[in-house]
């Protein structure tokens, strides 16, 4: 179709399978990344449920030359989308795609040398930078490659690197939390019965409250929270009733066998 | 208990009362109370004896439910018809069938195209995992052409001894009597191509649906509906040396991308492979969640030219009602395709054959007429022995396919030795196999540890996000 050729930007000149890709210079973290690349279109069909229609999928890698900054953050390049009815013979375009590059990022994996400090692996780094890595996949999803496979594995990183960094700080706020509203009960009650907080730890009822309260922090935060609890019971129930709903018909098929009934 | 037994003998005083012996079920009664399932029991009342001819069964729908179980019926002395609207079908369909499919069904070696030893998970990141270290020497998965293997079942039924007609299922009349006949409406192809066929008619004792996801058998005893996600795949013929990687291997891509609450699949085919992924929620983006998948395998099949195009749907769960007096639902009409794998043909051909055995046998080898009761022993038969495993894979699609966190975690999970070992065992030979419960401990430390991790990274996403 035509609407493809007007899609071509304009520096190509042939669809050739090679592209440059200009490397890309970052001057700070944050800073504007400048990146000028050459893109080609990619035909690829739409009409799923038509004639089948030939198509080729065919695209580059790019490996850009690692630059001397500090870091690289890279940038994505709207790949062409060309919503094309190719019904010749294989059309050979390529799109360039940017693919996650770090300097870190050395064969599938994080490099862990490069994450030194003081002489200690700074876990840390390593998990934010695993975060970005997977922040960037999720908007730019990639192919999978046999040559250059992903083999990161989150386990390598201590167990006390994810506790210190994600479970403490919520365990301190939710301890906090479940300390304020029990002082405060246990001195409402002691107001309105008289009774201390010892004697109150051994009244039952006492103890439900209080259970009741520490489940309360735990697992409510949000208000939106509840009905997030009351969709999950439902969920889990679901399917089994589904499955049981066989057996569950108004049961006036017990005489079905008996009397005419349609 | 007494009160009930009353009752039936009341309600038989006033039935016909022709060659009417009452058997009674005493046991099953007494069994009632103990079954959770608040299955009301009736006793086979009358299962009259039939006069100068045998039951007559029709199947509705030839996959691999239908030849299963029209195979099973003509083997145990059942009059039995076969109905398929087309001989040639190639059904969309993944193609997987576990190795005890080709045990239990003798299957001949030359129906599997190919044997899959070697599966590779890839997360939403794109981290991938080999599955299939622990599959042992003569273990596989076999992948098969439907068009081959439901037409190697049902000239099987046909040796047996049914009767196979091309013809197009429309409606069903309902007996109006508990001994009248259903009336198959149907109309019958006689090998003209391009002929709008015959409308005829049809009387049978008893029938068995297994036309599939859109079963017209189902419509006609309002045996409710399902929900269904909907499959699309591309059948894509790469180049040779592209191919060789696929030789014994199969992928599975997980990720919002590729589908928010399935998978997308690149499984090999006899020579070209087939690239497809699936959705219940967003059945609108399919086109969207295809581009994606490709794009996932872009690299592995590039230069690969798209042959055909087809999409399905695959139902979620079983239907409100899988059964009704004399017509009982086999396959994916009755919504026996597992969550998380999505795994239909074995239990279709299995519950064909389940469904048939009942009859077989309530009917004793065709010789009286059936009634409910028997099809529900294939309905209890069937929740008794596959329940655990659909229960199983439930939960695991409800923990690891609601998030990509929850993905990733999954697709780490895999990369375990003994997940991969339990997940093969009860994939290929179809049983829950209870592991050794000191590993099951280690395992559900890995698997919280693992969600625990995928979850902190997202909550290290969200952080960057702001």
């Amino acid at each position: 179709m035509s609407i493809s050729m007007a899609l071509f930007s304009p520096p190509i000149s042939s669809p050739h399978q090679n592209s440059n890709l200009i490397p890309k210079i970052s001057l700070s973290l944050l800073s504007t990344k400048r990146l000028s690349l050459v893109s080609l279109t990619r035909a690829s069909s739409d009409n799923g449920t038509s004639t089948p229609a030939s198509a080729t999928v065919s695209a580059t890698t790019v490996e850009a030359p690692k630059p001397v900054a500090v870091e690289e953050v890279p940038v994505k390049s709207p790949s062409e989308n060309g919503a094309v009815g190719g019904e010749e013979t294989d059309l050979t375009t390529t799109t360039t795609e940017i693919k996650f590059q770090d300097a870190k990022w050395v064969n599938g994996t994080w490099d862990l040398k490069q994450f030194e400090k003081e002489g200690k692996t700074d876990w840390d780094s390593v998990i934010v930078a695993e975060a970005k890595r997977r922040k960037w996949l999720e908007d730019n999803p990639e192919t999978t490659s046999n040559d250059e496979p992903v083999l990161f594995d989150t386990s390598i990183i201590p167990w006390w690197a994810w506790m210190k960094r994600y479970h403490l700080p919520e365990a301190e706020l939710l301890n906090g939390r479940a300390a304020m509203v029990g002082f405060f009960m246990a001195y409402f009650v002691d107001s309105l019965t008289g009774v201390g907080l010892v004697d109150q730890m051994g009244n039952f009822f006492c103890k439900t409250l209080l259970f009741v309260a520490v489940a309360g922090v735990l697992f409510i935060r949000k208000n939106e929270d509840l009905d997030k609890l009351k969709g999950l019971i439902e969920e889990t129930t679901l399917y089994d009733k589904q499955w049981q709903a066989a057996w569950k018909e108004p049961e006036s098929s017990s005489s079905s066998t008996v009397s005419s009934k349609k | 208990m007494a009160t009930f037994a009353l009752k039936s003998f009341t309600g038989l005083r006033q039935s016909p009362t022709d060659q009417i012996t009452f058997v009674s079920n005493v046991p099953s009664s007494l069994s009632r109370s103990q079954r959770r399932t608040s299955l009301k029991v009736t006793a086979s009342r009358a299962s009259p004896k039939l006069a100068n001819r045998s039951l007559r069964v029709a199947v509705i729908g030839g996959g691999p439910a239908g030849g299963a179980a029209a195979e099973t019926l003509a083997q145990g002395g059942i009059e039995t018809i076969l109905i398929e609207r087309k001989m040639d079908n190639c059904k969309p369909c993944g193609g997987a069938i576990p190795l005890c499919m080709v045990g239990e069904f003798n299957l001949p070696l030359d129906i599997i195209d190919r044997r899959v030893t070697k599966m590779k998970m890839i997360s939403p990141s794109n981290i991938a995992v080999d599955i299939g270290r622990t599959l042992k020497e003569h273990e596989y998965i076999g992948m098969v052409r439907r068009e081959v293997l439901d037409q190697y079942l049902r000239e099987r039924a046909e040796k047996s001894g049914a009767t196979v007609i091309n013809g197009l299922f429309l409606k069903m009349d309902l007996p109006e009597n508990w001994d009248s006949p259903y009336v198959l409406h149907y109309t019958e192809y006689d090998g003209k191509t391009g002929a709008t066929g015959q409308k005829k008619t049809m009387e049978v004792d008893a029938v068995i649906g297994a036309d599939g996801a859109n079963s017209r058998v189902a419509k006609s005893i309002g045996a409710g509906d399902y929900d269904y996600a909907i499959a699309f795949q591309e059948r894509i013929r790469i180049p040779d040396d592209k191919m060789t990687y696929y030789e014994d291997l199969a992928e599975m891509y997980v990720g919002d991308d590729v589908s928010p609450d399935f998978y997308g699949w690149v499984f090999p085919k006899c020579d070209h492979v087939a690239v497809g992924t699936g959705t219940v929620t967003h059945k609108g983006d399919i086109k969207k969640f295809q581009l994606a998948t490709r794009n996932r395998a872009k690299d592995k099949i590039l230069g690969g030219k798209i042959i055909r195009v087809e999409a399905h749907p695959i139902p979620e769960h079983p239907r409100p009602r899988r059964l009704s007096k004399r017509v009982a639902l086999v396959g994916d009409a009755a919504g026996y395709v597992t969550k998380c794998s999505g795994e239909g043909i074995y239990f279709a051909a299995k519950s064909g054959r389940m469904c048939a055995e009942a009859i077989v046998e309530g009917s004793q080898n065709g010789k009286k007429m059936i009634d409910e009761s028997d099809l529900r022993k294939y309905l209890e038969k069937w929740d008794k022995t596959y329940l655990p495993t659909y229960r199983v894979l439930d939960v695991l699609q409800k923990v690891f396919y609601r998030s990509n966190p929850a993905r990733e975690a999954f697709v780490e999970m895999c990369g375990d030795e003994y997940v991969q070992k339990m997940t093969f065992d009860s994939y290929l030979y179809k049983r829950v196999a209870p592991g050794s419960p000191l590993e099951d401990l280690k395992l559900a430390v890995n698997t919280i540890g693992s969600v625990f991790r995928a979850n902190a990274l997202r909550r290290e996403i969200e952080k960057l996000n702001v």
